[in-house]
C-alpha cells in the first residue's frame, strides 16, 4: 500500500513536468501529421502514377500503389511509436527517482514508516505506468488515425506497441538504476551510449544468422551469441516481417522468376522468442535490484 | 520511565580517513522531555539526528527508538522528523504533500482529511495552491515542521526548525513544543538559538566536534548568574584553537573600493 501511495505521487508530478507533456505532444502532432500526408500523398499522386519496368512488367496497379504507401505509413507509424517509447523512457527515467534523491524530498519521505524497497517499487511503478498510459495514448492515436486514413495490420500495431513498451521499460530502469547511483545526466548519456552498442549487437547477431557473417569464424560467431544474451535487447513483434511481406507480396506479383517471400523476408527479425521474453524479464529484475541496492546503499 | 529514545556511544564518519563526525555521543530522552542538541558548525549534531532517524548508517554504537533500531519502519512510525533545509517533491502542492506523508504513515482516510486541514492551517498554509518550487525557505521550513507532526508522534525531532522563520513562526514552534511536551511527545531539539533552548527544553547537550562536551538539566549546565550562551561560547572556545575571527581589512582606514 505503501508502494501504492510513493507511486501515485510520483505519477502527479511526472504529469506535471513539460519535458514530458512536450514529448507526447511532438509525438501525437507526428502521428497525426503522418496520417494526414498519407491522405494528401494517395490522393494527390497514387491514382495517377504509373510504374514503369522492363518490358512484360506491369508494375503495381494504383489499388497495390495504395496499399504500398499505407503499408509504408503503418511502418513510419511504428518507427515513430518507437522512437517516441525511447524519449519518453529518457524524460521519466531521467526524472522519477533523482529529483527525490537529490533535492532532500527523500529525507522526509525516509523518515516516514516506509521501507525503501516500498520506496523504489513505488517509483518504478509510477514509471512504468507513465510510460504504459503516454505509448498506450500515442499508440490509440496511431489507430484512429489508421481507422481514418487507411494502413491495415492494425494487429501488428498492437504488438508492437507492447514490443516498443517493453524496450522502453528497459531503457527506463536502466536510466533510472543510473541516476540512482550517479548524476542523471551521466545517467542518460551511459544509457543512451549502452543502447546504441546493444542495437549494434543485436544487428550483428541477425546478420550472423542470415549468414552475412562467415560461418568458419568460430570465435566471432560464439563471441556475438554469448554479447546477444548479456545485452538486453529490444523485442520486436511480427510487424516488420508482416508488412515487409506484404510489400513483397504486391511487388512480385505476377512475377514467375520472383524468389520465394519467405526467403526474401527471411532477412528481417522476426517476433521475439519465448526466451527473449523471460531473458527481458530477467533483466527488468535485475535492473530493479540495482536500484534498490542504490537506494538502500545511500546516506540522505 | 521507559526511554523514548536511547543512544549509547554513537560513532559516525563519512570517510574512512575522515575524523569522528560523531565520536561516542550517550543520551536517553524519556516522554515528556524536551532535550536540546546544541554545538558550532561542524558539531555533528544533525548527523545523530539523522541516524535516530534512520537516515544514516551508523558506523558505531546503538541506538533505540521505543525498543525497535532506527531502520524498523513500525519504529518511525512513531517519529515526526523536521529536517533541517527541508524539500519535498516540488510539483506537488502543500495539502498533496501531506496526503502523500500521511498515506505512508497509514493514516485513515477519515481521519487524514481533518488532521492535513488543521495541520496546514497551523502552519499558515491552508490558503496556498502553489506549487513547493515556488515556495520560499520559510514556507518549506513550516511544511516541514507541518509534515513532522502529522502522524501525532511520540518523539519528534526538530533540525533547525525556526532558522528560516519570522518571529511569529517561531512563537508558534515554541508554543507547539510546549503543548507536545504537555502531551507526554518526546522532543529533540537541534538549534543554534540558544535563548529558544533555554525557554523550551528541561535538557542539554552541547557538543562540539562529534563529542558532548557537556550535558545536563538546564540548571546543571548553566550555572546561576549565566546563561546558556555564556556558557555554550565557553565549552566550545576551550575545545579550539584560538581563532582571529575578524579579517583585516575591516579596520583599515581609507577610501572604500
Amino acid at each position: 500500500m505503501k508502494a501504492l501511495a510513493v507511486a501515485l505521487y510520483t505519477m502527479l508530478e511526472l504529469t506535471r513536468r513539460r519535458l514530458l507533456l512536450v514529448f507526447f505532444a511532438i509525438g501525437a502532432a507526428g502521428i497525426a501529421g503522418l496520417g494526414i500526408l498519407l491522405k494528401v500523398f494517395t490522393s494527390a499522386f497514387v491514382g495517377s502514377t504509373s510504374v514503369s519496368g522492363p518490358e512484360g512488367f506491369h508494375g503495381p496497379s494504383p489499388e497495390q500503389m495504395t496499399k504500398l504507401t499505407e503499408l509504408s505509413f503503418v511502418n513510419d507509424l511504428i518507427s515513430v511509436l518507437g522512437v517516441f517509447a525511447l524519449l519518453i523512457a529518457f524524460a521519466i527515467g531521467m526524472t522519477a527517482i533523482y529529483h527525490d534523491l537529490e533535492s532532500g524530498s527523500v529525507v522526509a519521505i525516509l523518515s516516514k514508516p516506509v521501507s525503501r524497497l516500498e520506496f523504489t517499487l513505488g517509483k518504478v511503478i509510477a514509471a512504468v505506468v507513465g510510460m504504459v498510459l503516454i505509448v498506450g495514448l500515442l499508440s490509440v492515436e496511431a489507430r484512429l488515425v489508421m481507422y481514418l486514413f487507411g494502413g491495415g495490420l492494425e494487429d501488428a500495431l498492437w504488438f508492437q506497441t507492447l514490443a516498443s513498451v517493453a524496450n522502453g521499460v528497459t531503457l527506463m530502469l536502466i536510466v533510472l538504476a543510473l541516476s540512482a547511483w550517479v548524476n542523471n545526466i551521466v545517467a542518460a548519456i551511459i544509457a543512451f551510449i549502452y543502447n546504441a552498442a546493444a542495437g549494434v549487437v543485436v544487428a550483428l547477431h541477425q546478420a550472423m544468422l542470415n549468414g552475412g557473417i562467415p560461418s568458419d569464424n568460430q570465435v566471432l560467431h560464439v563471441g556475438l551469441s554469448v554479447l546477444y544474451w548479456l545485452v538486453p535487447h529490444a523485442l520486436v513483434s511480427s510487424a516488420p516481417r508482416e508488412i515487409a511481406r506484404e510489400e513483397f507480396v504486391i511487388i512480385t506479383a505476377g512475377e514467375p522468376n520472383a524468389p520465394p517471400v519467405g526467403e526474401i523476408v527471411s532477412g528481417i527479425p522476426g517476433a521475439s522468442s519465448g526466451a527473449d521474453i523471460l531473458w527481458w524479464l530477467f533483466m527488468v529484475v535485475v535492473l530493479f535490484g540495482l536500484m534498490y541496492l542504490a537506494v538502500r546503499r545511500r546516506q540522505v | 520511565m521507559a526511554a523514548v529514545v536511547s543512544v549509547k556511544d554513537l560513532r559516525k564518519r563519512y570517510r574512512r580517513r575522515d575524523p569522528w563526525a560523531v565520536d561516542g555521543v550517550t543520551f536517553e530522552l524519556e516522554p515528556g522531555q524536551a532535550f536540546g542538541l546544541l554545538g558550532p558548525n561542524g558539531a555533528g549534531k544533525t548527523s545523530v539526528v539523522k541516524m535516530i532517524a534512520g537516515l544514516l548508517r551508523l558506523d558505531g554504537g546503538e541506538i533505540s527508538i521505543f525498543g525497535a533500531p532506527p531502520g524498523d519502519p513500525r519504529a518511525r512510525a512513531e517519529l515526526g522528523f523536521a529536517p533541517e533545509d527541508p524539500d519535498f517533491p516540488k510539483f506537488l502542492r502543500a495539502r498533496e504533500v501531506l496526503d502523500y506523508f500521511a498515506r505512508l504513515l497509514g493514516v485513515e482516510e477519515a481521519d487524514r482529511k481533518r488532521r492535513i486541514t488543521e495541520t496546514l492551517a497551523f502552519a499558515g498554509l491552508d490558503g496556498e495552491r502553489r506549487q513547493i518550487r515556488r515556495y520560499s525557505k520559510g514556507m518549506k521550513q513550516r511544511l516541514g515542521i507541518a509534515q513532522a507532526i502529522l502522524g501525532r508522534p511520540k518523539l519528534l525531532i526538530l533540525d533547525e526548525p525556526t532558522a528560516d522563520l519570522d518571529p511569529l513562526g517561531r512563537r508558534d514552534v515554541r508554543a507547539l513544543i510546549e503543548r507536545l511536551k504537555e502531551s507526554g511527545v518526546a522532543v529533540l531539539l537541534n538549534s543554534h538559538l540558544l535563548s529558544e533552548v533555554e525557554l523550551v527544553c528541561d535538557t542539554v547537550a552541547i557538543m562540539a566536534k562529534g563529542r558532548v562536551l557537556k550535558e545536563g538539566t538546564m540548571s546543571e549546565v548553566v550555572p546561576q548568574g549565566s546563561n546558556l550562551e555564556d556558557v555554550f561560547v565557553q565549552l566550545v572556545e576551550a575545545n579550539e584553537p584560538p581563532r582571529d575571527h575578524m579579517p583585516s581589512f575591516i579596520s583599515e582606514k581609507g577610501p572604500t573600493q
